[in-house]
């Protein structure tokens, strides 16, 4: 990698100002330094924030939990708490990665995460998200990329927290421009829904200060498939949340990962669903409804099948808590 | 063969690996933990193009880097590249990064091609890239036939036609290739991670046109070779130039970017099946066209070389009439080498798949189609004995019968090796001191399956020593010379040696000491008789001890999701035979690796190359995948000892079964076949019909 000065930053105010030259904040590290290895991104400064007071709380509430930034995937695997009310999250941070990673993987990081496309973190390929004049996937090797898209890139999202944190309407609090700003889940990724070069909406030196969660939806899931049993990237992964009273769908809301460049979220599928007493029928109509306007390519078809079965599951798995 | 012990102690029962305590310290030192006095760090520069000819390289910025204390061009003038990642230049400096930004510099003029295939089946059409300039990609199979074929299939009361494929494999041993090498006015010494020492330090010794004897080469520890880590390579012939430039030694270990590129994989095949049996099973007639890729290795005039594209068909049954055709296709890929059982596993899975496909056109019962066909009278006893412990009767249902939406399905495959006997160079010494202790040396290295306590279990049984009181010294040219660790070959070949030599000793002891029998009790009295002069013997491989062609049937057990087409290995029972067991703890953990490798070449691995660019997709553990342990079954090792046979080797045979077993366990499970590896779940979703095609846009 390129040489680079490191500095370790005690305040939000300090992290923004360090990193503005040229700097990236640096937290567990994973992604960062893979790219930096790889030589896909480059930095002058690493600036650690590992030190920022207070942002590696899990904090519950009656309404909103609030977790930082900071706090690990593991800390979020691990919470007896959160395995209680937020069953969906634990059940995605458990899939993400090895426990190793997990153990020093930031909620931060997992979002802000950039693209797995095997061209984009191919050091030799100059593809669409490295300004390069074309997507290679798109006829090529796509049986890991988007079954939907809005711009010429088709490399998804494969944030699991982020798939988890869409279906139960979190809303993440971004340090922008010295104000704090609020972009939910479809507000974080939607560049990258239109723009190839992004793979989210943060503008350089953004940080994200934590991520708050409404308590209104007690039940919820996420399951993945992946082509190994542990330690690999899902092929889809789907979420779901809701309330259920008297067998009931209050408020539903299904996610899927690593379909689209951004949580694949049907807002006519979760309005479908709303007030729904589920049954097989009804979960099949729902991921009909998700699925609707899918466009599979050569290698990546398989998704749809994948991903149907993960949203019934999902939602029969909702139904079976009770 | 009746010369090894029949009352044993060590031999067939289990001793602990004697260098477990030093591997589990970190104490074993392994080729890449190598630190030479002043060693530098080696690099390797590679093509960036899947075909150019290369005009000049410039290393001028390159040595200008802080650090950086030699650098070196693969050879003098034009040459061409013709994969991305041949290599072109290296260079040496005193850290990592230097080295990393030195390749950064380094200036290459090119004549780039940009007509370039890395894929079977464009490079076998007409008009297509040629790999080779000159020379067609594929050329004329060569055809053999038995009996007659076309007539044959008429009378067949079955007939099955498949197409069955499977995959490069790359090799990903968890030491990469690579050395550390000091060349001095006084010679070369290469530290490699290396299952030849021998054959390292002829190659080397050929290439910089030095002695053999200034050459010596040491492999105290390394981590996995499984075929292709027989030569120097060129990661051993640019670290000796890089040291000789350097005036220092160089460790030039390669990436896993590197490796996944440029030391060989095991080719692809692509096998058309025709095969038909009479009514009672009887299989008939057979035809079957392979073909198949060795990267650059196959197709005209091949520089690259090592490692057919063929593969024995009809496998290990015996059908009276048969036509078999193969061809080879060049690609502009890295070529192939010698990869645990070579042609078998995707044989087996070839041939495995089409006998079960027969079967469920028979209507008969996969098993006995396999006890009626097979002409191997020790795999017969092997199908009894698993299907016996793996519930086969009890367990087998009507292929896609299994009720739900997760099925069961099972499944067996066969292994035939024809080698696994020893290798008659083999030679050792062992010094025997007045103290009583006793130090074995071979040439021989171990590539981790426990040579060093294969040796010392031997020694004890035959001294009546323990196997903690047998030193062993191996890895190393300096010693009496050994056997390369391929073609499950090293204990057949040191077995017998290192009887040879305990037999010399016990002799020599007698004569020297007057002691009728210095064994057990005796010994240190008998060595004490020595005075101060130790006992050196020398032994050598002897006829008798050994013998080769170890077979083995293994039966997988497997559920599959036919909503997300994903498999998972539920149970592999694995039968083997190799003669007489030496040690059967490692032997176990042998035949696990296999079992586990085969679970990888089944389900996971896969070299996937780019039309467009040309390179290499998955030049990494993300997505070239390997069995991690959620993947890892219950793995239920059955040894059948044959004493009467002598010692065989295990290494390949272990392996080769795994994929068939598990593809036909998973037909028989969802009732469809997958007939291609990895059975990935996208395939499982495609053969069920549940895949929509893909839209235009």
């Amino acid at each position: 990698m390129k040489a680079f000065e490191y500095a370790s930053a005690h305040s939000t105010d300090s992290a923004r100002e360090l990193v503005a030259n040229n700097g990236a904040y640096l937290a567990g590290g994973n992604d960062l330094l893979g790219l930096l290895k790889e030589y896909l991104v480059s930095a002058d400064l690493l600036v650690n924030i590992k030190s920022l007071p207070g942002l590696d709380k899990i904090e519950p509430g009656h309404k909103t939990w609030t977790i930082g930034a900071l706090a690990t995937v593991a800390q979020i695997e691990h919470d007896p708490e959160i395995k209680k009310v937020f069953p969906g999250l634990q059940e995605a941070a458990a899939e993400v990665a090895s426990q190793q990673i997990r153990n020093v993987a930031t909620v931060g990081g997992n979002l802000a995460q950039h693209s797995r496309c095997w061209y984009f973190r191919h050091r030799d390929t100059v593809c669409l998200k490295k300004n390069g004049d074309l997507c290679y996937a798109r006829n090529g090797e796509n049986r890991y990329h988007s079954l939907f898209t809005g711009n010429p890139c088709i490399s998804p999202v494969v944030s699991s927290l982020a798939t988890t944190f869409a279906a139960l309407d979190a809303t993440a609090i971004v340090l922008r421009d010295g104000k704090e700003s609020r972009l939910n889940m479809a507000g974080l990724y939607h560049r990258a829904w239109e723009n190839p070069l992004a793979h989210n909406s943060l503008n350089p030196g953004d940080l994200i200060l934590r991520v708050e969660i409404p308590t209104a939806r007690s039940r919820s899931t996420y399951m993945q498939v992946s082509d190994k049993h542990a330690f690999d990237w899902a092929l889809v992964s789907c979420a779901a949340a809701a309330e259920v009273d008297g067998g009931r769908l209050k408020s539903p809301r299904v996610a899927l990962g690593s379909i689209s460049p951004v949580p694949h979220q049907v807002e006519a599928a979760n309005q479908f669903l709303d007030g729904k007493i589920l049954d097989d029928a009804t979960a099949t109509q729902a991921a009909d409804l998700i699925l609707k306007d899918a466009k599979p390519l050569e290698h990546n078809a398989y998704k749809v099948p994948l991903a149907h079965a993960l949203i019934r599951r999902a939602l029969l798995k909702l139904k079976g808590a009770a | 063969m009746s010369n090894w012990p029949t009352e044993t102690k060590y031999i067939s029962h289990s001793t602990a690996r004697i260098d477990a305590p030093a591997k589990l310290t970190g104490n074993a030192r392994y080729s890449s933990d190598i630190q030479a006095e002043g060693w530098l760090y080696g690099m390797i520069y590679r093509s960036k193009w899947p075909s150019a000819k290369i005009k000049s390289v410039n290393l001028d910025k390159a040595l200008q880097v802080p650090g950086i204390k030699a650098a070196v061009v693969v050879r003098d003038g034009e040459f061409n590249v013709r994969y991305y990642g041949d290599e072109i230049a290296a260079v040496a400096g005193v850290s990592k990064q230097a080295c990393l930004d030195a390749l950064r510099l380094i200036e290459v003029q090119a004549d780039v091609k940009h007509e370039f295939v890395v894929k079977e089946n464009d490079a076998r059409k007409d008009g297509s890239p040629q790999v080779w300039d000159g020379a067609a990609n594929t050329v004329a199979p060569h055809v053999r036939e038995n009996g007659t074929v076309d007539a044959a299939f008429g009378e067949c009361a079955a007939v099955i036609e498949g197409f069955y494929t499977t995959p490069v494999q790359i090799h990903h041993p968890m030491e990469t290739h690579g050395n550390t090498v000091s060349w001095t006015d006084d010679g070369v010494t290469a530290w490699s991670s290396t299952q030849g020492i021998s054959s390292v330090r002829d190659g080397l010794a050929g290439s910089l046109q030095l002695d053999h004897s200034k050459v010596r080469v040491i492999t105290e520890y390394m981590g996995g070779g499984f075929g292709a880590k027989f030569g120097a390579g060129a990661e051993g012939v640019l670290a000796a130039k890089l040291s000789k430039a350097a005036k220092a030694p160089v460790r030039l270990m390669l990436t896993r970017f590197d490796q996944a590129l440029a030391v060989g994989n095991r080719p692809s095949s692509f096998q058309k099946i025709k095969m038909g049996a009479l009514a009672d099973g009887t299989l008939h007639a057979f035809e079957g066209e392979n073909y198949g890729t060795a990267g650059i290795g196959a197709g005209g005039d091949s520089g690259g070389g090592g490692g057919g594209a063929d593969i024995p068909m009809p496998y290990l049954y015996k059908v009276p009439n048969s036509r078999v055709k193969q061809s080879a296709v060049a690609v502009n890929a890295g070529s192939a080498r010698a990869f645990r059982a070579p042609g078998n596993p995707p044989a087996s899975f070839g041939m495995e798949s089409a006998m079960d496909d027969l079967a469920v056109k028979l209507g008969m019962d996969p098993l006995e189609l396999r006890q009626k066909n097979d002409p191997n009278p020790v795999r017969q006893r092997e199908y009894a004995l698993g299907a016996e412990k793996f519930g086969w009767k009890e367990k087998y249902k009507k292929p896609g019968s299994s009720p739900g939406v997760v099925k069961t399905g099972i499944g067996c495959a066969s292994a035939a090796w024809p080698a696994g006997g020893g290798s008659r160079r083999t030679q050792g010494e062992a010094q025997i001191n007045p103290d009583g202790s006793v130090e074995f040396r071979l040439g021989v290295q171990d590539i981790g399956t426990g040579t060093r306590t294969v040796i010392a279990v031997i020694a004890a049984e035959l001294l009546g020593l323990k196997p903690d009181q047998i030193t062993v010294k191996v890895g190393d040219t300096h010693y009496p010379p050994g056997p390369g660790s391929g073609g499950s070959t090293t204990c057949a070949s040191i077995s017998p040696t290192v009887f040879d030599i305990c037999t010399k000793a016990l002799q020599q002891l007698q004569t020297q000491t007057g002691l009728a029998d210095a064994r057990g009790d005796n010994w240190f009295a008998a060595c004490k008789k020595l005075g101060v002069d130790p006992l050196v013997v020398h032994g050598q491989w002897q006829q008798g001890l050994s013998s080769d062609h170890a077979g083995g049937v293994q039966f997988a057990e497997v559920e599959v999701d036919t909503e997300t087409g994903l498999v998972t290995v539920k149970k592999v029972v694995a039968v083997h035979d190799c003669g007489l067991i030496i040690n059967c703890v490692t032997l176990e953990s042998q035949i696990n690796g296999g079992v586990i490798g085969g679970i990888g070449y089944a389900l996971y691995e896969e070299r996937v190359m780019d039309d467009l660019s040309g390179v290499v997709l998955n030049p990494n553990f993300e997505t070239y995948k390997m069995p991690g342990i959620a993947d890892v079954p219950d793995i239920e090792v059955i040894l059948v000892n044959m004493p009467e046979r002598g010692v065989i080797g295990i290494g390949e045979p272990a392996t080769v079964p795994t994929a068939g077993a598990i593809a036909n366990a998973v037909a028989n499970a969802i009732g469809v076949r997958v007939p291609s590896l990895p059975i990935t779940p996208a395939k499982v979703l495609a053969a069920l019909g549940k895949v929509p095609p893909p839209v235009n846009s």
